[in-house]
């Protein structure tokens, strides 16, 4: 059963992708994100795509066109300087966050 | 930050929406391809690559759409969207649009009329510092029978409150006074006022150029000083920046200009003072007050205006409360016979503006109603319209738009609707201000000045938004309650025959109801105009009348008698002229003079007074006042001592009922030594308003006093215009430095002192036709509409025997149910509504069963004409082709 996307985590997990991967488009963020979860994780394209447009909006990462390696075209994402700060304060804030419901369940088990 | 640069991006790709969609397209392509190669990659063929990729990759809409969502505003686009679409369907059915747009524009149009009024009247600021803390002190006797706004606080009591009082931040007095300007050849009478060093800084409004008028300038010997208004600057030294080296020339004397006034100010206007000098329209001039000694101790009530400035914190009550208690010590220190001075405070405001307040809101009150009346014919269209498009919601509905979606969409519409009728509206107001001068009582203060500035559209878009809705949302909750399972079935266009012909009904006979109630009204005004019309005036309107005022030049008595002798006898010999007369001041001319007296043989009752008049001989034979018993003054009762008087009718009918008036004695001295015999009885004459009843009358020769300012009387067989040149050109003979004032016939008089009435009336009675047509239209509409609704029926009917005049019949008996129906209710609520309107009558009561009878049968006549067109039509529909459109 795949598990659901905690609001606001995708953004988190892609910023992640890119930093680590360098450009990729679309398929291949979802595709990395799939291995990863070891399919667990399903994503679909109803909430990848508003999420991309959310990143670019902000000014993460933005798209450019560009070739595949088996030359088909595709929107190719790099994550740019204030994309990398948001990756490092997003990451802060879920280890915090994550800190903090483990110590609860710990704490009330 | 970086939310601040999505909203940003978000905001632009409302305008960039075309690439990004290109964009998305492509990255979406681009995606689905590179699954097929995946697929492709693992074995298959390129087509069961290809399908794979697309089931994988599920649906395609949906992604789009949530990229849609998440990339700029949806409600924008959809608004956007909405107005895109309400344009293009309003613009297809042209005539729905037009019919509607119109209609609304018309309601729209004469609210915003009316609001530039009540704006320019009772909202816009004046130009004084924080009027609302301006307050008008008068001390009115409780024994005198008139206005309290009439009788101002002696120059005593003035300077003793003033300096006793605590209420009052600061305080000024100052006196109206006409003077006769002469420069470079032109001679004419302009308005000042005698102002002492307070007037400005109370009233909060200074010079925009020079000074104002100082303590030093109210020292007597120093007085020769003035301050000019905006206009007169203009008019007379073309503004030039060197007028405070000019001087002016006022009766033979000349003041040294010293500032000149803000364009606004133009303080006491006439409608600033309700017993103001009545020939001063504008002040024009501001000259020191300069009170001798003597003036300043007397005690005698003035005609001083005195203004004062509220402490802060110092409410009307307790300033009044102040003024009473300080009043009545003031009063053991009166010498005359009356010591009962009182004390009123009143608001600046309330003082100028306070007898308008009404009928402002009459005119707003009537307005609304023909909104209302467009509102619900627009309604009524939309309903009509909603009809022929529910396949269309229908579809939509089907297509997934939920009935929120729908009613946005509706609404949308009538907002377009809406706001094209404001526009038009505007239109329509900015027509109504250029006529408004046609109608113009002159006497409602700035008036004049009504114009659309920023207040009254900012109100006009409100309406028009307000007008969108009411109009828009009942249609639109009505007709998107698509019941699809109904709508699938049928297929059809056609919901439940007669769908919302109840509504529509409804609609109907309310505007029917507001439209009795406005016809009523408009009615009932007109009764009173002709009315006031019909009183008898006394006297003839073609008598033309002018005044003339000497100057300080005239300072003996028998100068002055000698001039207007002089000037009489030169007048009645000018060609055409029947009869010259004078007066000291004309009937209507908003001026009145009020004697007490005392009649032999008749105890005196308290607080008896008469209007009184000073005439010479022939002045009764040129305004034509007729001679009821006894005889005319004769030029030997024409002098100072001269013991005879003539009275008019009501004054013989109150203090003479069982006896003959003639040879009667009255006094008006307080030791009755000296008697005055009346020695003839005139008709009675309108003197104050035409709307009050008679007074009693005194007529007194006009010699026996010396007056410095008369009216001559002129009945003439010449036109006006010729008698005045005439008149004039006699006047340079005698003395060129002389001016001719208020040139008018008692005609002139008569309509103006009907003015206020003629304004409301022809107001109210375009209020109410406007929403008779606008009911009319409405019911043909409905008529109209739901006879081509009926077309089968008929054809049915038809078919199965009925004849035309069965139709004819079935189609009125339906508009006669719908109009009485209204007819009931609107008399139901004039019966009510009619107690607004009774201050305005006159002659003619409220409830006048003439009146309510009138309207009744006018909307039913007019009523049943507009529903026969309709009803016609349907009688002649063929039934053949009936069913087979059928």
């Amino acid at each position: 059963m795949p598990i659901q996307i905690l609001q606001g985590t995708l953004d988190l997990m892609i910023l992640r992708t890119l930093a680590t991967m360098g450009p990729q488009h679309a398929y291949g963020i979802a595709n990395r994100l799939q291995q990863l979860s070891e399919e667990a994780l399903n994503l679909n394209q109803g909430t990848l795509y508003p999420a991309m447009v959310r990143i670019e909006q902000h000014g993460w990462p933005p798209g450019s066109w560009g070739k595949t390696e088996y030359s088909c075209e595709a929107k190719d994402y790099t994550i740019t300087r204030a994309g990398l700060r948001a990756l490092d304060i997003e990451t802060e804030r879920w280890r915090q966050m994550a800190g903090v419901v483990e110590k609860l369940l710990a704490a009330e088990r | 930050m970086a939310r601040l640069r999505r909203i940003i991006a978000r905001l632009s790709s409302l305008f960039a929406n075309q690439r990004a969609e290109l964009d998305l397209a492509r990255e979406v392509a681009s995606h689905l391809t590179l699954l097929a190669d995946e697929f492709e990659r693992r074995g298959m063929s390129p087509e069961e690559a290809r399908l794979a990729a697309r089931r994988a990759y599920g649906g395609v809409e949906q992604a789009k759409q949530a990229h849609r969502d998440e990339r700029s505003l949806q409600w924008i686009e959809q608004t956007m969207q909405d107005l895109r679409y309400g344009l293009r369907t309003l613009c297809k059915s042209a005539g729905f649009t037009i019919t509607a747009v119109l209609t609304l524009a018309l309601g729209i149009g004469a609210c915003t009329a009316v609001f530039s009024l009540v704006n320019a009247v009772l909202i816009r600021s004046l130009p004084y510092g924080d009027p609302d803390r301006l307050v008008y002190l008068f001390t009115p006797s409780p024994h005198i029978p008139i206005p309290p706004e009439a009788i101002c606080p002696s120059y005593a009591d003035f300077f003793d409150l003033k300096q006793q009082s605590h209420s009052f931040a600061s305080m000024t007095a100052f006196e109206q006074a006409a003077f006769t300007l002469t420069s470079q050849g032109s001679v004419e009478r302009v308005g000042a006022a005698r102002v002492d060093e307070s007037f400005f800084s109370t009233l909060q409004s200074m010079p925009e150029l020079g000074r104002a008028i100082d303590a030093n300038d109210n020292q007597p010997g120093h007085d020769k000083v003035a301050v000019i208004s905006h206009s007169l600057w203009q008019s007379m030294f073309a503004g030039g920046a060197d007028v405070l080296e000019h001087s002016l020339t006022l009766d033979g004397s000349s003041y040294r200009i010293v500032g000149v006034m803000q364009p606004e100010f133009e303080y006491p206007f006439s409608s600033d003072l309700a017993y103001g000098n009545p020939h001063i329209k504008a002040t024009e001039i501001w000259l020191p007050l300069a009170l001798t000694p003597q003036q300043k101790a007397d005690r005698s009530p003035g005609a001083a205006v005195t203004v004062a400035r509220l402490q802060t914190g110092v409410s009307v009550s307790q300033a009044q409360s102040e003024m009473s208690t300080l009043m009545a010590r003031f009063n053991k220190l009166h010498t005359g016979e009356r010591k009962d001075w009182g004390a009123l405070v009143k608001g600046f405001m309330d003082n100028a503006l306070g007898p308008f307040r009404p009928l402002m809101k009459l005119l707003l009150g009537a307005v609304s109603l023909v909104l209302l009346i467009a509102c619900g014919n627009a309604a009524n269209l939309l309903l009509a319209r909603a009809t022929v498009r529910a396949r269309e919601l229908g579809v939509r509905a089907a297509l997934g738009a939920g009935r929120n979606r729908i009613v946005r969409q509706l609404l949308t519409e009538s907002l377009l609707l809406g706001l094209g009728a404001g526009a038009i509206g505007v239109g329509l107001a900015v027509l109504f201000l250029r006529t408004l001068p046609l109608l113009d009582p002159g006497n409602i203060p700035r008036l004049r000045e009504a114009s659309l500035d920023a207040n009254v559209l900012i109100f006009t878009v409100a309406v028009s938004l307000l007008t969108s809705i009411t109009t828009g949302v009942l249609p639109a909750l009505i007709v998107s309650r698509v019941n699809l399972t109904d709508f699938l079935k049928t297929g059809n266009a056609r919901q439940t025959p007669g769908g919302h012909s109840r509504t529509q009904s409804a609609l109907i006979v309310a505007e029917s109801a507001l439209v009795v109630v406005l016809l009523a009204g408009a009615g009932l005004l007109l009764r009173s105009y002709v009315n006031v019309l019909s009183v008898p005036t006394g006297f003839s309107e073609s008598t033309v009348t002018l005044n003339i005022s000497l100057d300080s030049r005239y300072s003996q008595p028998q100068q002055r008698i000698a001039f207007f002798h002089n000037l009489i006898d030169k007048i009645a010999v000018l060609p055409g002229v029947q009869a010259v007369g004078a007066v000291n001041s004309l009937p209507l001319s908003k001026s009145e003079s009020l004697s007490t007296f005392r009649i032999d043989g008749y105890a005196k009752e308290k607080d008896q007074l008469a209007q009184s008049r000073f005439v010479t001989p022939e002045y009764l034979s040129a305004m034509s006042i007729p001679l009821i018993a006894g005889r005319c003054f004769t030029d030997a009762d024409n002098s100072s001592t001269s013991n005879t008087v003539i009275v008019n009718q009501s004054f013989a009918r109150i203090y003479f009922a069982d006896r003959n008036p003639i040879g009667g004695r009255i006094s008006q001295d307080e030791h009755h030594s000296q008697w005055k015999t009346i020695v003839g009885v005139i008709a009675d004459v309108r003197h104050t308003s035409l709307e009050e009843a008679p007074a009693p009358q005194i007529y007194f020769p006009l010699f026996q006093d010396a007056f410095g300012s008369a009216y001559i009387a002129v009945r003439s067989l010449v036109p006006t215009k010729a008698v005045a040149f005439e008149i004039r050109s006699t006047l340079h003979t005698i003395d060129p430095n002389l001016a001719v004032a208020d040139i008018r016939t008692m005609g002139d008089l008569v309509s103006e002192a009907s003015a206020r009435r003629r304004f409301q009336t022809s107001l109210l009675t375009l209020f109410a036709a406007i929403a008779f047509v606008l009911a009319l239209v409405g019911l043909y509409g409905l008529m109209a509409y739901s006879v081509s609704r009926r077309t089968p029926e008929v054809g049915i009917r038809m078919a199965l025997g009925a004849q035309r005049t069965d139709v004819l019949i079935l189609v009125l008996k339906k508009a006669a149910w719908l109009l009485s129906t209204g007819l009931i209710s609107g008399l139901a609520a004039s019966w009510v509504a009619m107690r607004a309107i009774k201050a305005f009558l006159f002659g003619v009561d409220q409830h006048d069963p003439t009146t309510i009878l009138s309207v009744c049968v006018l909307l039913a006549v007019f009523g049943m004409i507009a529903a026969l067109i309709p009803a016609r039509r349907a009688a002649s529909i063929d039934p053949m082709q009936a069913l087979r459109t059928e």
